[in-house]
């Protein structure tokens, strides 16, 4: 039994089928990122965990007790939104012991729970602050002090940071991170950017039409997708056709199949290198790009386009035209069912 | 209204054709009211220049107990009225913000309807369905504030909705909620101190339509229930001195509340 | 940290050879097909209480009693005869072959129609040079428009009466002077209507036409100059085909402003006049009997023409709009 669980879960929006037999756990303290593209139904999950949706389908168990039909309000659910969502008539001081007051806690114990909560955020000095004056950074640390001031069972976190800039983004991301250590406090982050997803969670649930498309540790499913749109959407898989893997390397694969090499496993060199349990072929460089600490080739190899990433070092730089010998490490040619995609 | 309309710059000079253009104009609207504001404060204008200036018009008029009669029926509808929309259109407004969307559309379409309407409609439709029906609902006072009720909708449902739609409420009922508020409560506590100050101005417009209305009062009320209005319309022929002075009167309180409205526009415009 | 799947989180085996790496179960994280699972999820949901529906209801009683209802059955009145009593259109054959009908439909088209014309060729000129003019010229003239637009219905009747009514201040000084229009100016006319109803639509107009000019780029007129179009050109051909769903929308506000008004008139020339508002007002009140068949079908006449305005109007400011955007 988990912390959490959704059985059988289904959202509908009239004919629309939002969510489609969603099942899982949610251990206690983990964080849990679920990913996808906008539209796939992780944040309408969130929401149907929160109350604020109610399911078609399906129950939702917290804890050992079965949340399904209880309104939002009494499920001690700390939920942060995507948009900026803090009272505005209220400081960030009345916005944080609004929960408080709800619970009807004595004043000493509020002012309190407040200051730390706002110290665990780092917005000391910005009690009386109101929002409009606030960056939406400060907000959304403001916001995430409200949700967690009154000890919930779980933390929701809606596309949270979406609209922070990309180094306030980070801060926060280890900000949040922390506080979910800190706390062991169980947290649930909805997310559709994926190395947000790799850097926060335990667990990644990855989301597609409405349907979990792969699940496990950020390691797991970087490494080894289990489908093809699972090996699009997470890192720059090369994708091959079962036809086209041929054709590269001479080997048959189940036609239904394709192949998923990732850019940076496979090897590059000017010399032919001994190439144990790989594949080595000749290709020629087709072009070359620098991105950041990494320098990615556009390589054809037996007419065959891929993608090859390498450690950005100034030796081995090659021109486009050259010739080349890329290693293919049989381990690293995964071979998913094309199948997967799920009827969308 | 003037935030929206920047054409000009600041230091640009104003073109002769526009400014005698709209001095023309200008003088065309002021011409009859400063004609009665001249009238009510002199005993003759048969001439030119008018001549004996006195303030009778005025002490006559503020001593008269049914021009007071008329101020403060006209006051208790604009504020009973006013305010019983407003109250109304709270209450509604939380069905359409917190329980079903999908209620917005009708609201929508039920309170642009008396836009179309107008007075003349409005008021004889009332009259003729509950006239005579000698129930509570045949009483003229029910009648006429049902009426002001749905005459001022179109524009305090404008002024809720856009007030609402301003900060979000939906979002904002849903945090509470998130925080072990009840949605009703989270409605009362977080977001109608929020909308207060949207609403007020449209209130202000409400209570000028109110006060200016004419059609509704005497249409269901008559001399039963004198406003200012038909106060005004009853005395027109009989003492045009009073008269002015009551035109005077009526100008300045709408002008007034007018002038808080563009103020209080202002001020948000710049806020924004 | 676990995850806790129905089904084991899928792995592709690394070790295998190439090309025959091991297939993936197709299955994903869930398949969810127990039977226990599916019997808890048919549970039906329960629904929220209908008592969220509660603070609707006083809106709901208030505007069925006093709008839809009125409205409902003065309609309904138009069309049960008054001699025949039956479902029909015997009130509106009445009402557009009586003479008397006939001109009030006539007036009130004729007045609302010329006013509103008039009124939109003055506030376009008015919204033109307002735009023109310095922010401290246009500030002011954008006050007196406001102030001067409240100053309609019977205050605004009682101020035409001393200036032009029959010892109007105007009308005694042509005397005085000679001067005939005002001398013989009867403002208790048709023509004396149209003067009054002219004036309460010049503010109104200008006041709507004002924001479609600040819609207007300066841009246009330079890029109009580079092109040697000449300023009638500019006029023509650029501003006010632009803004033309403004003005559109803005007639028929006037029209119908003008349709409706009651006051005004009214306080001027009682019942003694051929209009719609009035005729329709007398047939439910006054002195004579009361004829809800009759003015019922005056009532959806004048309906039927504020409807068409509104929608007309509606039409042209989403035009507008979306002129705008475009722009």
């Amino acid at each position: 039994m988990s912390y959490i669980e959704f059985n059988n879960v289904v959202k509908r929006f009239g004919d629309n089928t939002v969510l489609d037999h969603i099942s899982f756990g949610i251990e206690k303290g983990d964080l849990v990122t679920l990913l996808g593209p906008s539209g796939c139904g992780k944040s309408t999950l969130l929401r149907c965990l929160s109350g604020l949706e109610r399911v078609t389908e399906g129950t939702i168990v917290l804890n050992g007790r079965d949340i399904t039909n209880v309104p939002a309000s009494k499920r001690n659910i700390g939920m942060v939104f995507q948009q900026y969502s803090l009272f505005p008539n209220m400081t960030v001081e009345q916005n944080v012991a609004f929960g408080l007051k709800m619970q009807k806690a004595p004043a000493d114990e509020i002012e309190n729970k407040v200051k730390e909560a706002i110290a665990m955020v780092e917005l000391t000095g910005k009690e009386k602050a109101y929002p409009a004056s606030l960056s939406g950074g400060q907000q959304q640390r403001a916001a995430l002090a409200r949700s967690i001031v009154t000890e919930p069972d779980v933390l929701l976190l809606d596309e949270p940071l979406s609209a922070i800039d990309a180094k306030l983004r980070k801060a926060l991301q280890s900000r949040i991170r922390e506080i979910n250590q800190e706390l062991g406090l169980t947290s649930i982050f909805v997310t559709h950017d994926q190395d947000e997803a790799m850097v926060m969670s335990d667990v990644i649930q990855l989301f597609h039409n409405g349907r979990i498309e792969q699940a496990g540790s950020p390691v797991e499913v970087y490494t080894r997708p289990v489908s093809e749109f699972a090996a699009s959407f997470i890192g720059s898989y090369n994708l091959l056709s079962a036809d086209e893997f041929g054709r590269l390397t001479g080997d048959r694969v189940a036609s239904g199949n394709v192949v998923a090499i990732r850019p940076e496993t496979v090897g590059i060199s000017a010399e032919r290198p001994a190439g144990e349990e790989a594949y080595v072929l000749e290709a020629r460089v087709k072009s070359s790009t620098p991105r950041g600490n990494v320098l990615r080739y556009e390589v054809v190899a037996n007419g065959i386009q891929l993608r090859v990433d390498t450690l950005f070092r100034s030796f081995h730089l090659f021109d486009d035209g050259a010739h080349v010998f890329i290693e293919l490490p049989r381990h690293a040619c995964l071979q998913i069912p094309v199948g997967v995609a799920r009827a969308a | 209204m003037s935030a929206k309309t920047k054409a000009a710059a600041p230091g640009q000079k104003t073109p002769l054709a526009a400014k005698i253009f709209l001095a023309l104009v200008a003088l065309y609207l002021l011409i009859p009211f400063a004609t009665t504001l001249i009238y009510s404060l002199f005993i003759e204008w048969t001439d030119v220049l008018p001549s004996g200036f006195t303030l009778r018009n005025y002490a006559e008029l503020f001593g008269n107990m049914t021009f007071w009669a008329s101020i403060g029926r006209t006051l208790v509808l604009c504020l009973v009225s006013v305010v019983i929309t407003i109250a109304l259109l709270l209450l509604a407004m939380y069905v359409v913000v917190a329980v079903n969307r999908r209620l917005g559309r009708f609201m929508q379409f039920v309170c642009m309807i008396p836009y179309a309407l107008q007075g003349v409609i409005l008021s004889i439709g009332i009259i003729s369905l509950y006239t005579g029906t000698g129930t509570v609902l045949s009483n003229r006072m029910m009648m006429l504030f049902g009426a002001y009720t749905i005459l001022v909708l179109p524009y305090i449902y404008q002024g809720i909705r856009n007030a609402l739609n301003a900060i979000d409420a939906q979002m904002l009922i849903q945090a509470a909620e998130m925080l072990g508020c009840g949605r009703f409560r989270a409605y009362v506590q977080v977001v109608l101190p929020n909308i207060l100050s949207g609403i007020l101005v449209s209130s202000l417009l409400a209570e000028s339509i109110v006060f200016g209305d004419f059609v509704l009062a005497n249409n269901i009320a008559g001399t039963n229930y004198q406003n200012i209005q038909v106060f005004l319309q009853a005395n027109m022929a009989r003492s045009s001195g009073l008269s002015s002075a009551i035109v005077v009167v009526i100008f300045l309180v709408v002008g007034a509340v007018t002038a808080a409205v563009l103020k209080l526009q202002q001020s948000s415009a710049r806020k924004a | 940290m676990a995850v806790s799947v129905e089904t084991q989180a899928p792995a592709v085996s690394s070790a295998s050879a190439a090309g025959a790496v091991a297939a993936a179960p197709v299955a994903g994280a869930q398949t969810g097909s127990e039977p226990a699972a599916a019997e808890r999820a048919k549970r039906p949901q329960k629904r929220r209480g209908w008592t969220g529906y509660l603070p609707f209801l006083p809106f709901l009683a208030v505007v069925i009693g006093y709008e839809l209802l009125p409205l409902a059955q003065l309609v309904g009145n138009a069309f049960i005869g008054k001699e025949s009593e039956a479902f029909g259109l015997e009130n509106f054959i009445k009402v557009f072959t009586t003479p008397l009908y006939q001109q009030s439909i006539v007036n009130s088209l004729w007045i609302s129609v010329v006013s509103a014309l008039v009124g939109i060729v003055v506030a376009f000129l008015a919204a033109r040079f307002a735009y023109e003019s310095s922010p401290r010229v246009r500030n002011a003239f954008t006050l007196v428009l406001n102030m001067m637009s409240n100053f309609s219905g019977v205050p605004l009747a009682f101020a035409f009466m001393i200036l032009m009514g029959n010892s109007g201040v105007l009308t005694l000084l042509g005397q005085q002077w000679g001067i005939p229009f005002l001398a013989d100016f009867d403002l208790y006319t048709g023509e004396g209507l149209l003067v009054l109803y002219i004036y309460f639509q010049i503010p109104l107009a200008t006041l709507l036409l004002l924001p479609a000019f600040s819609g207007i780029k300066k841009e246009w007129r330079e890029a109009a100059t580079i092109l040697k179009a000449t300023t009638f050109d500019y006029w023509f051909k650029i501003v006010i085909p632009n803004l033309m769903p403004s003005i559109l929308g803005t007639l028929s506000v006037l029209f119908s402003n003008a349709l409706a008004a009651y006051a005004t008139a009214y306080a001027v020339v009682m019942n003694n006049y051929a209009l719609l508002p009035l005729q329709i007002t007398s047939k439910f009140k006054g002195d004579v009997q009361i004829d809800n068949a009759t003015g019922g079908a005056l009532a959806v006449v004048l309906i039927l023409l504020m409807v068409a305005c509104t929608l007309i109007n509606n039409y042209f400011t989403k035009r507008a709009s979306k002129g705008r955007e475009i722009v």
